[in-house]
């Protein structure tokens, strides 16, 4: 997953929207070295960088006060952009937090001078950026909104104000408020005239809501509607270039944690020294159990390539010999198979021979001779019993079986299962020729005569072969 | 919005109409009483289509009067937010205009009218397009949406909005005249 596309839009948004957000506290009116606007945006840029970053380390990092970043990060964490979290630990928590950071980051950071036993509580950080890309699509869908219903009066009952006595009316009221004296609303205690209130984005510099000045305001809307469409089309453009990528989750502190020091431990890339640490650290640390637990389930989900690789790797083979549907179809074609050899090479040898051919190219003249025999053989049988149905069957694998040890065609045709599949193997490598398929048609001639014998070869066979394929498609 | 519901009400009834015609008197009480009434939850009662189920009297000690639990079944109006109603304009001040869809009142502030309207005082009080070819005024037709409503328990008031696409003026006496 990449996360660029991602830092390039908290970017944009930090400059869009908080650029000018100060992060001054009350009690600090210090004009000139206070005014911090734009850290916020370093901030946001700073943590694009980072994954789960400790707030002193950020701090250090961004020499600023940790006191300013954590009023900067609160802020944030108000505004949904940034995940914090706050836990008590001790050097040793924090010795979790340095492997994970050594193991994940391209940036080391090392830390040796905490090593007090003392428990501290320490915040993290870390951008959330589903929440981010929510948060910003959302304010902009307010802000255009806003703007846009300020700009026709859409939806938005008219208020009044009597200009006496203060009392405010909504245009639910309208039907009390109407006087049958003049064309204007009366308030109904002290019957003075009411005016309507905007109380909207515009400044109320209209006085008395005359057109002229209502005509000014909305082209002021316009105007800043068109700005913001401009303005921020960097980011929109963004947001929808992110749309449709993953996006990038560190899940909480720990489990980010237990990921990196796992893989880590995986990879052993960076060092064993850090490996050795995180182990050691995940030896006596203060939080043991979650943090192991964690690793395991890391441990399996980091060495996913190679666990995968292999498993596609074994997977397929076995899973070609395990999966019935598979072992059907191929079964069907076998039967095809030795139906179209045997009608194929009764009726003609040609049929047959191109893909005798293909299939044992070393095959000499004498061989094929002897096949020619054995069908004519095998043929005569059939024709023979062709009454006797049940009988002829049986006859019939018994030549075949006769036939096995010498000839590649019995081989193919008649079967110990190991045989049949290095046939499948071999037909497998072929990709399904088509040839197969049609010489049944070929055969024609001999179908009428062949039918039944075919349905109990097919019966016969199917009652020695262990694998309980289905025959019934014959 | 019309809907065609049935509702229940306990009719009291008068004890010099018990004789042959008491069904009869029952439902005529009903009628005059419920129709055109208004209720916050239903709307509008527009008219009794039918009466279900008349239950047994309760003879009301004292009085003598009888209580019969009746269901009807009637047509009711309630308008809702987001609604398009046809309305026909009763009065038109410098405020926006008032208009009536059947018992329905509705208030459109001049905010809510497009903006190339104005307001013209005078005899006949109105709202003008520059050109002229548009004008709203007593008694014109104009199509609205609802943008709002208040339900009190007897009582609903809308108000409306002519500035959107297809909404304003359908028929024009002041025009046709």
């Amino acid at each position: 997953m990449s996360i660029e596309p991602f830092n390039r839009l908290v970017r944009l948004a930090a400059r869009a929207f908080y650029d000018d957000i100060t992060m001054k506290g009350d009690n600090q009116p210090k004009t000139g070295r206070g005014d911090n606007r734009g850290m916020a945006v370093v901030v946001l840029d700073a943590l694009t960088r980072r994954q789960w970053v400790r707030e002193e380390d950020l701090a250090k990092a961004l020499k600023l006060h940790s006191k300013q970043l954590r009023r900067t990060l609160r802020f944030f964490e108000e505004e949904k952009l940034v995940t914090r979290d706050h836990r008590k630990e001790s050097a040793k928590g924090a010795k979790i937090y340095s492997a994970a950071v050594a193991a994940t980051a391209d940036q080391k950071i090392t830390k040796e001078g905490e090593e007090k036993m003392k428990m501290h509580t320490h915040s993290y950080c870390c951008l959330d950026y589903a929440q981010i890309y929510d948060v910003v699509r959302y304010r902009i869908h307010r802000m255009k909104k806003k703007l846009k219903d300020e700009l026709d009066d859409r939806n938005t009952v008219q208020e009044y104000v009597c200009p006496n006595c203060g009392r405010r009316f909504s245009a639910f009221d309208a039907l009390q408020l109407v006087s049958p004296n003049d064309e204007y609303f009366h308030c109904e205690n002290c019957n003075g005239e009411l005016v309507a209130v905007s109380d909207k984005l515009a400044a109320e510099e209209m006085g008395d809501g005359d057109e002229n000045a209502r005509r000014r305001r909305q082209e002021k809307m316009k105007d800043m509607l068109q700005k913001i469409e401009e303005q921020l089309k960097p980011l929109t453009l963004q947001l929808a270039r992110v749309k449709d990528l993953p996006i990038p989750e560190f899940g909480t502190l720990q489990a980010w944690e237990a990921r990196a020091n796992a893989a880590a431990r995986i990879s052993g890339d960076s060092s064993a020294n850090d490996s050795s640490r995180s182990s050691q650290a995940q030896g006596y640390a203060g939080t043991p159990m979650p943090f192991l637990g964690e690793t395991k389930v890391e441990v399996a989900l980091s060495g996913v390539e190679a666990i995968e690789e292999r498993a596609v790797a074994d997977t397929k083979p076995t899973s070609v010999k395990v999966l019935p549907p598979w072992m059907i179809k191929q079964g069907m074609n076998l039967s095809k198979e030795q139906r179209g050899e045997v009608k194929a090479e009764l009726s003609t040898d040609q049929m047959s021979q191109p893909d005798d051919e293909k299939k044992a190219k070393a095959e000499s003249e004498d061989e094929k001779s002897f096949q020619d025999e054995y069908v004519k053989a095998y043929y005569a049988a059939l024709v023979q019993r062709q009454e006797e149905q049940a009988a002829a069957s049986k006859r019939a694998q018994q030549v075949e079986n006769n036939g096995t040890s010498t000839s590649y065609l019995s081989n193919v045709v008649s079967e110990t299962p190991s045989e049949r599949q290095v046939g499948m193997k071999e037909k497998r490598e072929e990709d399904d020729d088509v040839e197969w398929e049609e010489a049944p048609p070929a055969g024609k001639a001999f179908k009428v005569a062949d039918l039944n014998i075919q349905a109990d070869y097919a019966d016969a066979s199917g009652g020695d072969d262990d694998d309980g394929i289905d025959w019934e498609e014959g | 919005m019309f809907f065609h519901i049935q509702l229940e009400r306990n009719m009291q009834l008068h004890p010099r109409h018990f004789g042959p015609h008491l069904r009869d008197k029952l439902v005529a009480k009903l009628m005059k009483d419920v129709e055109g009434t208004c209720s916050g939850r239903h709307g509008f009662v527009v008219a009794i289509t039918g009466v279900d189920d008349i239950g047994k009297g309760l003879i009301r000690e004292g009085t003598g009067f009888v209580t019969f639990p009746v269901k009807y079944q009637c047509v009711v109006f309630r308008p809702f937010k987001g609604e398009i109603l046809e309305a026909v304009v009763t009065m038109v001040n410098k405020m926006g205009f008032f208009a009536e869809a059947g018992p329905v009142q509705i208030f459109v502030s001049n905010h809510l009218i497009p903006d190339d309207m104005e307001f013209q005082s005078g005899d006949v009080p109105n709202y003008t397009t520059s050109d002229g070819s548009v004008k709203i005024q007593k008694e014109c037709e104009v199509r609205l949406k609802i943008i709002g409503t208040r339900v009190d328990a007897t009582e609903i008031f809308c108000i409306g909005t002519i500035k959107d696409d297809f909404l304003g003026v359908t028929s024009d006496p002041g025009a046709a005249a």
